[in-house]
C-alpha cells in the first residue's frame, strides 16, 4: 500500500517537474490538481489561439479507478471543441485504467488542444470566416488579441485600430461625437503611467495594450496593404512588388545589403552613385545611420522590399514602401514613447510634490 | 420626413457594402425574432419592422425603426430612431430619438443591425411604464432642424430600462 501511495507520489512530482507552475498542484495525495495547457506552438503565443485549464481529481482506489476531469476555464475553444477536448481526455482516461497515467492524461491533453489550436468562426468586424480564401486564393491573415483571445482578421483589426487613432486625434474630448475608446485611451494617455493601453477589445470590451498589437504590427510590413488603405491600392502594391524596377531595386538592395555585411555592418553609400552630375538628390541624404542599418537588416530578413536603396533612384522611388514606412514609423513612434515615459514620470512626480 | 432624412449622405465604403451585404444575408437567414426587414432596394438605409414582446407592455404593438449607415459603418455606428409614431417610452423621445448608449458612445464594430434591435427590443421589454422622458419637450424643440441623434451628448444614467 504504502509503496502505491510512494509512486503516484513520484508522478506528481514528475508532473509539477514536466509543466512547472502550470501545474498547481492542491493535493498530493490522493492527486488532485489543476493543470494550464498550451497548444504546442513552440511558446510562439502569437500562434496561440486556444488554452485550457483541467482540473485532475484523484480518489483513494487511483490509479484502479480513474480520476475525474474537468474542465474549468478555457479561452478560444468553443462548446463543441471544449466537449471533444473532455472527451478525449476522459476516454484516454478509460483506456488507461489501473495504470498509473496523470503524466499520460496531460500529454494527452496538450495534444488535442493543439489539434484544435485554430480560431473558429467569423472575423466579429467584417463577419466573414476567419480562416478562408480572398479571389486571389490567399488566405487572410487573421491574429488574436493576447489578453482575451478574440480573433480578428488583421486587416480588420488594424483598420479598426487605425480609425480610433484618427478619431481620437480629430475629436478632442469635448467633441460631442467622441467614443468610449478614445476618451479612455486619452485619459490614459494624460495620466502618463497607462500610455500603453489602446482600447477595448470590439467582442468583450476588456482593455487590450500595446503587448496585444505588437505581433501584428509586425504583420503589417509583409502584409501588402496599408493602414486605412482602399483595395485598388493594395493590388497595386501587389504589382509593384512583382514590378521590373522593383525588382532592380531589390537586386540595389541585396547589393548594399553584402556591401554592409562585408564591412561589419557599417556602410557607406558609394560615392560615384550618389554624385552623378544632373541626378535630383531628395535634399538631406542622410548616411545611414546605425539605427537604420539595423532597420534595413531586419526589413532583408522579412523578405520585405527595401528602403535603403531609395537613395539610388532618387525620386521616382516612394509608392512601393509605403507601408514600410507606416510600419517603420510606428516602430520609431513607440520607441518614442518609451524614451519618453521616464521624462513624463519625472513631471508627475515633480507636480505632485509642488 | 423631417428629421429623419439628415444625416450626411455620404456613399458607403467598399469595406461598409460588403459588410452590409452579409449582414443582410445573415438576417434573411436567421432574422431576430420579432423583427421584419422591409425589403428595399437601398443598402444604406433599412427600414425594420418590430412587433412589441408578448406579455410586455408593448405587447400586440408595432413599431418601425430606421436605420442609416455612416459612410465607414461598423466603425461608425448607423443612426437608429423610430418612425412616427414613436413608442411611449421613458428613454425614447417623441422625435423616434433612442437614448441607448450602444447606439452612440458604447458602439462596437462587433456589433451588428440585427444586435443593435435586441438590444432596442429588450429596452422596450423592460420598461413598466409608458411614458416619455422628463426631457422630452425641451430635447425635441433642440433637435428642430433635422439634427441627428449622433449629435446628441446622451447623458446614460438609468441602467434599469
Amino acid at each position: 500500500m504504502a509503496t502505491e501511495e510512494e509512486e503516484v507520489a513520484a508522478e506528481v512530482e514528475a508532473l509539477q517537474a514536466v509543466y512547472g507552475d502550470d501545474c498547481l498542484v492542491l493535493d498530493s495525495y490522493p492527486p488532485h490538481l489543476h493543470l494550464h495547457i498550451m497548444p504546442r506552438t513552440a511558446d510562439v503565443t502569437s500562434e496561440q489561439f486556444v488554452e485550457a485549464v483541467i482540473a485532475i481529481r484523484a480518489s483513494s482506489q487511483y490509479p484502479k479507478e480513474p480520476p475525474q476531469i474537468e474542465l474549468i476555464d478555457s479561452k478560444g475553444l468553443d462548446d463543441e471543441r471544449k466537449k471533444l477536448l473532455m472527451t478525449c481526455i476522459r476516454d484516454k482516461a478509460v483506456e488507461l485504467s489501473s495504470c498509473l497515467m496523470l503524466v499520460a492524461l496531460c500529454e494527452e491533453a496538450v495534444d488535442k488542444l493543439s489539434q484544435m489550436n485554430h480560431p473558429d468562426g467569423d472575423c466579429p468586424l467584417c463577419l466573414y470566416p476567419l480562416v478562408q480564401e480572398d479571389e486571389q486564393k490567399k488566405i487572410l491573415r487573421f491574429m488574436k488579441l493576447m489578453s482575451c483571445f478574440h480573433c480578428f482578421h488583421c486587416e480588420c483589426i488594424i483598420r479598426w485600430w487605425d480609425w480610433l487613432q484618427t478619431e481620437q486625434k480629430s475629436n478632442p474630448i469635448d467633441s460631442l461625437s467622441s467614443t468610449v475608446h478614445s476618451v479612455r485611451t486619452n485619459e490614459k494617455k494624460k495620466d502618463g503611467g497607462a500610455e500603453d493601453s489602446i482600447g477595448n477589445c470590439p467582442v468583450c470590451r476588456k482593455v487590450f495594450h500595446t503587448k496585444d498589437f505588437e505581433h501584428v504590427l509586425d504583420l503589417v510590413g509583409s502584409l501588402p496593404f496599408q493602414l486605412s488603405s482602399a483595395e485598388n491600392e493594395m493590388e497595386d502594391s501587389e504589382k509593384l512588388r512583382h514590378s521590373h524596377q522593383e525588382n532592380i531595386r531589390r537586386q540595389r538592395f541585396e547589393a548594399t545589403f553584402k556591401l554592409q555585411q562585408e564591412n561589419c555592418g557599417l556602410i557607406e553609400p558609394k560615392k560615384e552613385v550618389r554624385v552623378l552630375p544632373g541626378m535630383f538628390l531628395p535634399l538631406p541624404v542622410t548616411p545611414p545611420t546605425s539605427a537604420e542599418t539595423e532597420e534595413s537588416h531586419e526589413q532583408q530578413q522579412e523578405g520585405d522590399p527595401p528602403v535603403a536603396s531609395e537613395m539610388h533612384t532618387g525620386a521616382s522611388s516612394q509608392m512601393p514602401n509605403t507601408t514600410e514606412h507606416r510600419n517603420r514609423g510606428m516602430r520609431k513612434q513607440r520607441a518614442q514613447h518609451n524614451s519618453r515615459r521616464p521624462g513624463k514620470r519625472w513631471v508627475r512626480r515633480e507636480n505632485g510634490s509642488a | 420626413m423631417t428629421s429623419s432624412s439628415a444625416p450626411s449622405r455620404k456613399a458607403l465604403s467598399k469595406i461598409a457594402c460588403n459588410r452590409l451585404q452579409k449582414e443582410m444575408v445573415e438576417w434573411q437567414v436567421n432574422p431576430p425574432a420579432g423583427f421584419k426587414h422591409k425589403v428595399t432596394d437601398n443598402l444604406q438605409r433599412w427600414v425594420i419592422e418590430v412587433s412589441g414582446a408578448p406579455g410586455t407592455l408593448y405587447a400586440n404593438e408595432i413599431y418601425q425603426l430606421q436605420v442609416d449607415f455612416p459612410e465607414h459603418y461598423p466603425m461608425e455606428a448607423p443612426q437608429v430612431i423610430f418612425l412616427p409614431p414613436a413608442p411611449l417610452h421613458p428613454h425614447i423621445y417623441s422625435n423616434g430619438h433612442i437614448c441607448l448608449d450602444i447606439l452612440y458612445d458604447s458602439w462596437s464594430p462587433a456589433m451588428t443591425v440585427s444586435s443593435v434591435c435586441i438590444s432596442i427590443l429588450s429596452m422596450l421589454s423592460s420598461s413598466t411604464v409608458k411614458q416619455r422622458p422628463a426631457d422630452n419637450d425641451r430635447y425635441v424643440k433642440n433637435c428642430r432642424n433635422g439634427r441627428s441623434p449622433k449629435e446628441t451628448r446622451w447623458w446614460f444614467h438609468d441602467d434599469k430600462v
